[in-house]
């Protein structure tokens, strides 16, 4: 447990170097959360069986609520929905490339690699915000974590499953090589890392996190009989993509993404997102 | 395959009947059915079958209840009391009910 002193007051007692570096990191969960839910909803009807669908719809609507519940606390410091989704520059994403990358087209490997990648570096990343010294995102930790076991039993099991075949087993090592250097950007900094570290907003940096998720992902991809780009541990930053995402440099396919994201808010003409749901807050109360 | 899904609301209740999943195997069949059956309702547990293991007899094989006359066992005799009979039936009801109190005030 982080000591009381360390812990930091609540979104209004902030210094403003604190307050930026909440923001930073509140930015890199929540849009993560967000895109990866969007990609997976174009799975919507056209994955592989009605079961299959309905898994993934269901992981897709559960990220989504993720994202809701960081985006919430950023409206702490006065953004509104729209500032923060529906009218924001798309540059200011700060999501990881993993996450925007269309998939293969009908290549259910891609949906299935995809996510195990990501939901074990999301297991590690909420271990590691379990104690965080702003309380406010401490304590919705264990309410995401509650969802995530399934995701990752949905992705082994598949991985596991597709693995038998060896017309599928090719098709996920292909899915490996395109998304396994992306996946590196997940532990990419943004902006105000260090600060986010010094003030103990997360309890592991970013390259331990690394290094644990490789000690997860390597030896299970290869007792599948996946092979991990050469080197990678070694010298991740040999394979790492160009384009990140985590520093606002995006691939053209954000762009895209973004654009249909926001379409119907802008065809409507809003100014602001329609309120379906009650306050995270408010319905916890 | 099909695994029918059975649904089960509270613990020690019955587990009904409530669809099924199409799925390669069991370990598959429970992971699809939580989300498919056991995510808009309540549930407190759910069992999957796979389709061809349940056994199945049905109403043109059997004769469900027999063919003769039972309804005897529908205790339906006592619908038609008129009001004077339920008086009757309420007397020595209340007539027990004292019997079995000054029985059991003996006892002590």
């Amino acid at each position: 447990m982080a000591a009381e002193s360390d812990r930091l007051g609540g979104p209004a007692e902030l210094a403003d170097d604190e307050r930026a570096a909440v923001e930073a990191l509140l930015y890199r969960l929540a849009d993560d959360e967000l895109v990866l839910a969007e990609r997976y909803t174009e799975w919507q009807v056209r994955a592989p069986t009605l079961e299959s669908d309905l898994a993934l719809a269901n992981i897709a609507q559960d990220e989504l609520g993720h994202a809701r519940l960081w985006y919430d606390l950023l409206r702490d410091f006065g953004y509104d929905e729209a500032d923060l989704i529906f009218e924001r520059d798309p540059a200011d994403f700060r999501h990881a490339s993993l996450a925007e990358l269309p998939f293969e087209d009908g290549d259910w490997a891609d949906a299935v690699v995809r996510s195990y990648l990501y939901d074990v570096a999301e297991q590690l990343r909420l271990e590691a915000l379990a104690d965080a010294s702003y309380p406010r995102i401490a304590d919705r930790v264990g309410k995401i974590q509650s969802e995530e076991a399934y995701h990752r039993e949905h992705a082994q099991n598949w991985l596991e499953r597709l693995a038998d075949d060896e017309a599928s087993l090719k098709r996920l090592q292909a899915a490996v090589d395109r998304l396994f250097p992306h996946a590196l950007a997940l532990w990419e900094p943004s902006d105000h890392e260090e600060t986010i570290e010094d003030l103990g907003l997360r309890t592991e940096s970013l390259a331990a996190m690394r290094e644990q998720w490789f000690d997860t992902v390597i030896p299970f991809l290869r007792s599948l009989g996946l092979e991990p780009p050469e080197g990678v541990r070694e010298n991740p930053e040999a394979v790492r993509p160009a384009t990140i995402g985590r520093d606002g440099d995006h691939t053209d396919d954000w762009d895209a993404l973004h654009e249909e994201m926001t379409r119907t808010y802008r065809e409507l003409g809003r100014e602001e997102a329609h309120k379906i749901m009650p306050d995270p807050d408010e319905a916890d109360a | 395959m099909i695994w029918e899904v059975f649904r089960q609301e509270d613990a020690g209740e019955y587990h009904t009947h409530c669809g099924n999943v199409h799925a390669p195997d069991r370990e598959m069949a429970k992971l699809f059915a939580q989300i498919q059956h056991g995510r808009r309702k309540p549930t407190n547990s759910l069992w999957v079958v796979p389709k061809d293991e349940i056994g199945e007899v049905d109403a043109e094989e059997a004769a469900f209840g027999g063919t003769t006359d039972k309804s005897y066992r529908w205790v339906m005799g006592y619908k038609d009391l008129d009001a004077a009979f339920a008086e009757e039936v309420a007397e020595s009801e209340s007539e027990q009910e004292d019997a079995d109190r000054a029985s059991a005030g003996g006892d002590d």
